[in-house]
Parts: structure tokens; sequence; C-alpha cells
């Protein structure tokens, strides 16, 4: 049976962005039904958290239970949702398509969520290179306002809401949601020690919930068509609902592909309605499933893995921002990893130690491999000093994400690394220069 | 190895808002509890206003939202994409991060230089063009991607990035 | 038969109130369990159990960061280690700071703050005092792994980030120790960090340099050599420097310092930790009068003969002074002497004096301070204000010294109303108008004056008889601050003969005049402070360790006039 699109269905219809074509296609009739009276907050929250709606961001922890942990009584704070649209997960740009394409349905989910969760004010925190898309969210904003979906006293009812985007300036750590939370409050975008968690003292000391735009579009049809619909989609019930998966690079045909939570990995890669095979005719050597942060994988590990949290995990990697990144044989992966490592060391925040230091050590070690000025004992340097910067040595876990693929990279492929120590260029066909 | 943010260039004259952009801060700071979170809008405000945030600009901003001014330098210099000098006409910004790097990003950067005659961070010496490295734009399926101010092009090639210079070139 | 009527029931006892809730937490640290204040920090409560918790970012008055990763330790019950600093106390709380994984992770945080640290130690201030030497001798590894370009700040390394303060941002650990010092103590948040990663440098505005009231206090909490004190640069090996107990002679806040000298010349000052007073902080004001100590004129005693100024020995000078003060006071009466304190000289000192006036049946004695700028501080509840350029002012006036019955101060001459034959200043600093020579003339209308004096004015140069009399380094004594707080202060060192303490040069002056014990000791002193001055009951309990606040509501008179 041909899987009928959710997230994606109205991509490339005439007009998708229109709050008149949203309507048309049946949209805001959940925010209609809900707040007038349909569903009470907490009967929404135990709604989402029955679908087991998995963050989609890349942590993949369940929405409802997240939002379980605001206090029954918030002491007369506001409460604040966060939509997480600083999508900057290299591989990953599903959210990019979801605010340019159908800004509303993103919206809808935010009005559902904010009155699950009996929040006043919402902000969506926009990357600041999604120039298109913050301009395209205001204009739906502001057709919402007009339109009665937005404001005070929605479609006549007790709840108000309004959201404000709010658009970031280039840093790939205020995707983190204490970095995010850091970034909204005007400061510096730095995560914050936790505990306290966010849901208990987050944005202006408020309790707060930070969600994925892809989480929060699921929350929008969960609502439509109940958890029980949203629980059938996908692997079992801990991996549920529709699911965008990005592929880029060394595929025929990359881009954003949807699909029931838990899609094989190999039918991703070289099916006919997803990525058709490694361009070129050439193989695959190797891909990083859930984008930079996550493991490597070799050709041969891809077998049998469902793309969902759990699948990915017991692969040794991670599902993350689904952003699935494809290397074919003639790829160095002693260039692909400098590369990554070249971003970790450019995007760590500089506050903790480990991170500062150690992601820009790597680098520079990495570069100087790649470039061959590998020396000896390079190999057991990188995967010591990548030992030891993540599973709590830093604040958060972008330590972490430059570690996954460094150390998988090196026990997996070693013999490369090796090669360019010892030979001072690639083992594959062609070099890739990273540059300075 | 890499670019430094610690300097934010003097203009070297007031940086006073226009009344429209006042207009436009009253009406950010009614969205945000607090003066100091609507420091992202003011900036890119300002940004908007100047093309670029120069020291003066910074001081004030900090005067109308009563921040330190050390406190808008630490975030002016945190954000990669306030301009701490002046840019040239065209902000060429070319991803390097891991898909655009599996097909070739560098070496279109390589070929942009040589014909523009200008390294990372430089600008045209008419003006025209400034060219940059970024980090992952969310462009990844259209590798490379690439963006000139707030426009994406992708993906790119050497052929077509000769062509988007030349046009861009002769545009006033 | 019937059974005997059964004894009536006592009442209950009542219930026992229930146990008070603990204001302690138990908490064991590597197998040992001490009760431990709730409001503690995780690292601080390690300390009361003897476990030292190496860290870098902590400090216990500014906001918890947990940036270092220098304090991962085990927490049972969580498997990922945790900054201790971070982790909030709890009745139970099992901390382990020995196994593997504690150790490893010291020693990879000590690895990676030294890969790009400059080896500057031979040419650095901080040597012998800092915390990044101390770690690594703890918990470092010997050899260096680290063999790439080190990431270096060459313009913002030897450069002034502020009047006082010297940067060398290369050896900067990123700590935001001095970040937080500026937003959260001084309030002037004139640091912050720019750029971000691996290229993170902490600096301030361009045209706003660090030039708070405290900006010296950034330069202590900074736990390297990142930040420096300019007037300190160079001059000594801090191993080499002897720490002696004292009061800072600025203000009448009276925060605790630490003299710290070597072969009696005095190179700084420290603060020294008192919560009640200054706590952790020392403001620039008074923690660069240090270098004032080492200044003297007066090396010997004079007396002057016309024109003629000849130097004399102390007992010379001191008999000379007692003849001219015996014999006005059988001629005229005591009432042409004027004796003045100074707000700058201990309570012993200016008790000392004004007994000695109060055997004479001297009325005429004042004591003035310069008024100055507010100096504020901040202890650890409020913050506390000084605003006279004194540091014991209000001691000076609790011991006596303003116009008894009849008598008159220092305004009465200086404006012509009265006219001392004799005039004794235990202090010839006592007070700004003691270099002005309109006002000096007025004192010198007296047929004779004598003062103490350590450096020259022109109140010395007019005096008859200058006296040799020791700084503040060179004696030990109390002050009594702006809170009624007895502080104590100890001797750094001798000061060089003939140079002695004022309460030794009053002491000598009051044999002379046949009243006094030649025994007496300033502890004696205090001994009858305590005994004599209203509200100083409890004096003697003061220790160099947190003074002893009289009790309000004691006191004979307190301020100004």
């Amino acid at each position: 049976m041909a899987y009928e699109k959710v997230l994606s269905a109205r991509v490339g219809r005439k007009d998708s962005r229109s709050i008149e074509t949203y309507v048309a296609d049946g949209g805001y009739a959940s925010v209609r039904r809900v707040v007038t009276g349909g569903m009470t907050p907490e009967q929404v929250l135990e709604e989402v958290k029955k679908a087991n709606v998995r963050g989609r961001g890349g942590a993949g922890f369940s929405a409802g239970v997240k939002w379980s942990f605001l206090p029954k009584d918030t002491k007369g704070k506001p409460v604040y949702l966060l939509c997480n649209a600083d999508e900057s997960e290299p591989g990953t740009f599903k959210d990019r398509l979801l605010i340019e394409n159908d800004p509303h349905q993103l919206l809808e989910g935010m009005i559902l969520a904010s009155y699950a969760i009996r929040c006043r004010n919402a902000y969506v925190y926009i990357r600041g290179e999604f120039y298109d898309g913050a301009r395209i969210l205001n204009a739906a904003v502001e057709e919402a306002y007009a339109k009665g979906f937005l404001g005070e006293n929605i479609l006549g009812s007790a709840f108000s809401l309004d959201i404000t985007v709010h658009r970031g300036a280039g840093a790939y750590i205020c995707g983190e949601e204490t970095g995010l939370i850091e970034s909204i409050e005007g400061k510096r975008g730095q995560p914050r020690i936790k505990p306290p968690f966010p849901a208990v003292s987050g944005a202006f000391a408020a309790p707060t919930i930070v969600n994925n735009v892809e989480t929060l579009c699921c929350v929008k049809h969960v609502i439509d068509r109940g958890a029980d619909w949203f629980l059938k989609l996908g692997r079992n019930e801990k991996n549920t609902g529709p699911k965008l998966y990005c592929v880029s690079g060394h595929v025929n045909r990359p881009g954003v592909y949807e699909a029931a939570m838990g899609l094989d990995f190999k039918e991703f890669l070289y099916g006919q309605s997803y990525a058709q095979g490694i361009r070129g005719g050439k193989k695959l050597k190797a891909v990083i499933p859930g984008g930079a942060s996550a493991a490597i994988l070799k050709a041969d590990e891809i077998e049998g893995v469902p793309l969902d949290f759990d699948g990915v995990a017991a692969r040794g990697s991670m599902l993350g921002s689904a952003a699935i990144i494809v290397m074919d044989e003639d790829t160095c992966i002693v260039s692909a990893i400098t590369n990554i490592l070249k971003f970790f060391s450019h995007e760590s925040c500089g506050q903790c130690t480990p991170c500062r230091e150690g992601t820009t050590w790597l680098f520079k070690v990495l570069h100087r491999i790649e470039n061959g000025e590998g020396r000896p004992g390079d190999v057991e340097l990188l995967s010591r000093v990548g030992g030891q910067m993540a599973n709590g040595m830093t604040i958060c876990v972008l330590a972490d994400g430059a570690a996954a693929p460094l150390l998988s990279a090196v026990a997996k492929f070693k013999d490369e690394f090796v090669f360019h120590v010892e030979h001072k260029r690639c083992l594959a066909g062609t070099k890739a220069l990273v540059t300075a | 190895m890499s670019h430094t943010r610690y300097r934010i260039e003097a203009a070297g004259e007031p940086r006073k808002f226009p009344a429209e952009a006042l207009a436009r801060i009253e009406k950010i700071l009614k969205r945000y509890p607090t003066k100091q979170a609507a420091l992202l809008p003011v900036l890119w405000l300002a940004q908007e206003t100047w093309g670029w945030i120069s020291k003066e600009a910074s001081e004030e901003v900090a005067r109308i939202l009563e921040l330190p001014p050390s406190h808008v330098d630490g975030v002016l210099t945190f954000y990669t994409m306030f301009n701490l000098r002046p840019v040239g006409r065209n902000l060429l910004q070319f991803c390097t991060s891991i898909s655009c790097h599996l097909l070739g990003a560098e070496e279109l950067v390589a070929h942009c230089r040589k014909k523009l005659g200008v390294g990372l961070e430089e600008t045209t010496k008419d003006g025209k063009f400034t060219l940059v490295e970024v980090e992952c734009i969310a462009g990844c399926d259209k590798a490379p991607s690439m963006m000139v101010n707030d426009a994406y092009y992708e993906p790119m090639d050497a052929g077509k990035l000769d062509a988007l210079l030349e046009r861009l070139g002769r545009e006033g | 038969m019937s059974a005997n009527p059964k004894p009536p029931t006592p009442p209950a006892p009542p219930a026992a109130p229930p146990p008070p809730a603990k204001d302690t937490f138990t908490v064991t640290f590597d197998g040992k369990a001490i009760e431990v204040p709730r409001n503690l920090n995780l690292i601080d409560a390690a300390r009361l159990a003897g476990v030292d918790i190496p860290h870098f970012c902590y400090h216990p008055r500014l906001s918890v960061v947990g940036q270092c990763r220098m304090c991962l330790v085990e927490i049972e019950g969580i498997p990922k280690i945790q900054a201790a600093c971070t982790v909030p106390l709890k009745d139970g709380l099992s901390v382990k700071t020995t196994t593997d994984k504690v150790k490893a992770s010291r020693a990879a945080t000590m690895e990676f703050l030294l890969i790009n640290h400059p080896l500057d130690c031979p040419i650095c201030d901080q040597a012998g005092e800092c915390t990044l030497q101390d770690n690594s001798f703890g918990y470092g590894q010997q050899l260096s792994h680290f063999d790439e370009s080190k990431r270096q700040y060459p313009t913002f390394d030897r450069t002034l980030i502020g009047p006082h303060v010297v940067a060398d941002m290369t050896r900067c650990i990123q700590c935001t120790r001095c970040i937080r010092f500026t937003h959260e103590i001084a309030g002037t948040s004139e640091l912050t960090f720019l750029d971000r990663g691996g290229r993170t440098l902490v600096w301030t505005h361009d045209g706003q340099p660090l030039a708070n009231d405290w900006s010296g206090c950034a330069a202590d909490v900074c736990p390297v050599g990142a930040l420096t004190v300019r007037e300190f640069r160079f001059r000594k090996r801090v191993w080499y420097l002897q720490k002696t107990k004292s009061i800072c002679p600025g203000c009448p806040v009276g925060c605790n310092v630490s003299i710290e000298s070597k072969d009696d010349v005095v190179y700084r000052f420290l603060p020294r930790l008192n919560p009640d007073v200054n706590d952790y902080w020392l403001c620039d004001h008074g923690r660069f009068l240090s270098e004032s100590l080492n200044d003297r004129d007066v090396h010997k005693a004079a007396i002057r003969d016309g024109s003629r100024v000849q130097e004399v020995t102390v007992p010379v000078a001191v008999e000379r002074i007692a003849r001219e003060i015996r014999a006005t006071a059988d001629k005229t009466g005591p009432s042409a002497i004027l004796v003045v304190g100074s707000a700058h000289l201990s309570n012993e000192e200016n008790f000392l004096l004004r007994k000695l006036a109060d055997r004479l049946g001297i009325e005429n004695r004042d004591v003035v301070a310069d008024e100055s700028r507010v100096r504020r501080i901040k202890s650890q509840t409020a913050w506390i204000e000084g605003d006279e350029a004194a540091a014991n002012f209000k001691g000076a006036r609790d011991m006596g010294l303003a116009p008894g019955k009849g008598g008159y101060g220092l305004d009465a001459v200086l404006s012509g109303k009265a006219s001392p034959e004799v005039v004794l200043v235990a202090d010839a600093a006592f007070a700004a108008l003691a270099d002005d020579p309109e006002k000096v003339a007025a004192l010198r209308r007296a047929r004779f004056v004598a003062v103490a004096a350590r450096n020259a004015n022109a109140l010395t140069r007019a005096a008859d008889v200058v006296l040799p009399a020791a700084s503040l380094a060179e004696k030990e004594g109390t002050f009594t601050n702006v809170q009624g707080r007895v502080q104590r202060f100890e001797r750094a060192f001798l000061p060089k003969p003939p140079v002695r303490a004022t309460w030794e040069l009053l002491l000598q002056i009051a044999i002379a005049l046949g009243w006094g014990d030649r025994a007496w000791t300033p502890a004696d002193l205090l001994a009858q402070i305590a005994a004599e001055v209203p509200g100083y009951a409890g004096a003697t309990e003061a220790s160099t360790e947190g003074g002893r606040l009289l009790k309000k509501g004691d006191f004979a008179w307190t301020g100004h006039p």
C-alpha cells in the first residue's frame, strides 16, 4: 500500500503557503474544535503523549513527556513555547522544506501545543540564514492573526496566543535547547547547565518548552487524526508517526522524503521512491545516518536497519535529525572527518574546556594528516583525545557530537587514517582539501 | 588558521536610527518581556539600515536597550552573520560543510577566489563582492549550496558561478 | 468477689515534640559521611570533609557556571560524571572523588587547558599562587602530547586592560570569573567574551577599560596570570612574601588585608576574607595605598631651633616635649595646651593620648578626618560604605578625643578664637589641613608645637620637635570601623631604629610626665580600653579573624560633633 504523505502532503500544491488554501485543505479545523471547548489542555497533552511523538530535532525525546515536566503550579510565571527552527545540523533541510512550503501547518501545531501547555507567548527561533523562511512565516503569522487564529480570545474562546518570529544570526549551538533559550534572551548562545531543565526554569526564568518544527507539525496531525492513528504509523509503539528523511551526498536523488517511521535503510538509499542509489554507478562506502553528530556506518552495516530512533541506535549510531549523508567508494574518509571537525570547531560556543580545546585540537591534527603532514602516533592521539571529550565531560553534547563521527571513523576506517599518515596521501582515488 | 572577530570597526560617524527604524524598534520591544531579548532583532535592524554594524551602531543599540556596551559586543562577535566591518554589495557565502564538501565545495571556492582575486573574508577593490565560507545552510540536497546576500543559489557550479558573478558585477 | 476497682488511668504524657528539622544535610565523600550546612556549594562542603575538589571557575561569591570542567566527580545514582559545583546538595548525597573516572576526567581537563597555555611561568607573576600550576601538579600529566600551533592573542598580551590591570590574554583559560566579577559584584560589566569556540577572548568594549573602583579584584579572582596587577608586576616572587594580617588604612570600612612584605618593604595588599566586612574584596583606593607604607621622610627625631634643625635622639626629643608641657601646665594651666589625635592612628594610640590629657587636665582635644568619596565594598550580605578618608575616625572619636568641659578643638584654633601655647599632634598627617600653610600658620601661633610623623609636610616643617613614627606595617593595634567593629592589625616588621610606633612615643612622653607603665603593650592598652571606654567591653575578644562587633547603643558618642 503506497504511503500517504502527511507532513509533506501540501508541498508543491498551488499557493500552499496561503491560509485560504490551508483552510480549504482542512487546516485549522483542529484549532477551531479544540480551543472552543472540544478538548481540554490536559486532553491535548495526553493525546500527544499517547502518540509518543518523539522529538525530531535530534534527541528523540517524547514531546508529550517533556510537556508533562511542566509544573502544575507555575507560581504566576508564564509558560513559553519556543519552536526550534534553527536547523543547522549538517545534512538537515527538512524544516526548511516545511517552513517554506507549509508554514500554517507549523503554526497550527504551535497553537495546539501552546493550548496544551497554557502558553500565552510563543516564539519561532528561526536561523538567520532562512531569510525567505522568516518572511514566509511572518506573512503566515499575519494571515493567522487576520483570520482570528492568533491574538486575543482566539475564535471567541478564552485562549489567547501571540507568536513572534525571532531570527538567529549564525550559530549552530543555538539549536541546542538551552543555547536557544540564552539566545532568545538576547545573549551569546551558550548552553546552560542542567538541572534546572527548561520545563522548570527556561526562558526568562519561566517554564519553557522547546520543540522542533517537524515535531510541532506532528502535533497538529495527532490532534487531527488521533493518537491511535499516529501510533499505527511507524515500526512499533516506540517509533511512531510520519517521518521526514533528508538524504544528501553521493546519491542520485538527494532530497527530503517522507515515510512512516522506520523506513528500511537500504530501501531509502536505493529505492526508486527515494534516493535511487549511489550516483555515477559507484558503490557505497560509508553513510552517516543522523547528521554530522552521528557515528559513521560502513556500507555493510546498514543491512536490516530501520531508520528510526531505536533501530539506528541498535546499530551504534543515531537517527538524530534524520540527515542521511552518503559517501561513495571514492570518498576519502579522512577528508570527510576533517571537514566535520572543522564544523564543530567553528561552532563550539567556547565556554567549556574539553569542547573548546578538544574540537580545535582534533581539527588541527586532522588537517595536518589530510594535508600529508601526519606524524606517528597521530591516529592513536585522535582516538585518545576524542575519547576524553564526551559522556559528561561537557555542559552540552556538541562535544559528544564531534567525538562520535571521529571515533567511529577511526575505528572503522583505521587503515585509511594510517595510510594518510604513512603515505601522505589519500587511500581513495580522489583527494579533497579542507580550506584552512 | 581561522578569522577572528575581535574588532568591531568604527564607522567614524555617529549612528542614529532613522525614525522609521525607531518605530519598528518600539514594535519589537512590545514582543519581549525584557529589553535585552530584543537585542538580536534590533541588531538585525541595524545591519539592515547600515549594511554592517559599527562600534557606533553597537553603542547606539546598547543605549536604546539599556545594555552594557560590552554585552552588545559579546553578542555581536558571537553570531557570525553580523558584519563587523563594511562588506561588498554582494556577500558571497559558500557552504563548505560535509554534504557540500562531498560535492566539491572547496573547488568552487578556489575557483571563485581565483576569479575575483580575493582571499577569504576579503572584498574586491571595486566593492562589489565579499567572499566568505559558511557552515551548513541547509541546502545539502542542492549541494554545493551558496547564498548571495539573502538569496540561495543552489546547486552551484563553476560555470553558473561565472555567469552569476558577471551578472551581479554588471548591476549598479 | 468483686475485683478491685481499676486505678484511674493516668493522663497520657504529652506527645513528644517532633524533632526540629535539620539545618544540615548528611553528605558522604568517598565513604566518609559528614553533616554540612544546607546552603553550601558541594565544593565547599567537600572542603569541610577535608576533601579537595580542584576547580577554576567556581568562586563562592560568583554565580555557578560549571564551565571549567575541572571539578567533575561521580555521584552515586547518576551514571555520568557531574560538575561538583553544579550538583545541588541534598540529604544522603554520596560523592566519589577518587575513582578512575574522576582521575581520568581531571587529567583530561588539565591536558586540554595546558595545550594552549603558554609556558610563561618563568615570567608570570601568578607563579606560586596559580591554580593552574597547583592543579597541574596535583592532577595533570608531566608530558605534553600537543604538537600543533598554539592559540595566541598577541595584541592582547602585556597590555593594560585598565589603569591597574595588565592583561596577558594568551594565558587565559576562559573561566569567566573576571567577567562575572565585573557583572555581579562591581556591577560595571566592563568585561565580556568576544568571538567563540577556540578563538574566545575576554576583553572590554573599545573605549571602556576595566576601570571600576575594584578593578584589582578582577586580577585577584583570575586563577592564572591572564589578569595581573600593574603596580606589582615583576616586583617580587610571591613565595618570598611574608603575609601579615592587617586592616586597610584607606577608609573606615576597614577591609581586612594581608600586608605582603619582604625585607621590611611592603610590596602589595591583598584582601583577606571577612564575610562581615569586605568579604573577598578590596577597593583599588585601599589596595594601592600599600606603596605609601614604604614612604618615609622622617628617620630621626629632630628639634628646631630658629632656622636650625638638629637631629637628636628620641629620648632627648621626648624630654623636651615633656618639659614644655609641664612648664605650660604649671605656669598658665592645662587650658593652654591642645592635643590632636588622628583617625589614622589606632585605638590604643588615641586612647593613650586622651588618657594623658585626662591626667594633665587638658580639655582641649580633637581629632578630625578629611571627607572623601564614598568608598563601598560588598560584604557577603550588603554593601558597606565609608566616607571619611581615614580608617579609624570612629575609634578615635570613641576614645574621647573631642573637646571636654570648657575645652576647644581645632576649629577654634584655626578660626583664631583660641590660642594654645603648646600643641601636641600625635600624627602630623592627621588631615589635609596639616599640609595647608595657612592652617599650619594658625597652629604655629602656639609657642611650642610637637608632632610625631612619618612624612614631611607643612606641619612637620613648622614644628619645634618632630618624632619619627612607624607606619601601619610597623606596629600592631586596633581600628574601629563604620559598623562599630573593633579589628586587630598585626605588625609586619619592626621599624628601623630610632623610628618607633606612635603608641611607644606617646607612652614615653607620658612616663616623662609622671604617668604610665613602661611595660605596657598594645594588648594592655586594649584591655584598658575594654574596661574604661563605654561600649568597648569585649574589645579584647577581637581577633585578626573577624574582629569584634561592639554592641549598639553603648557608645558615649559616635560620628561627628
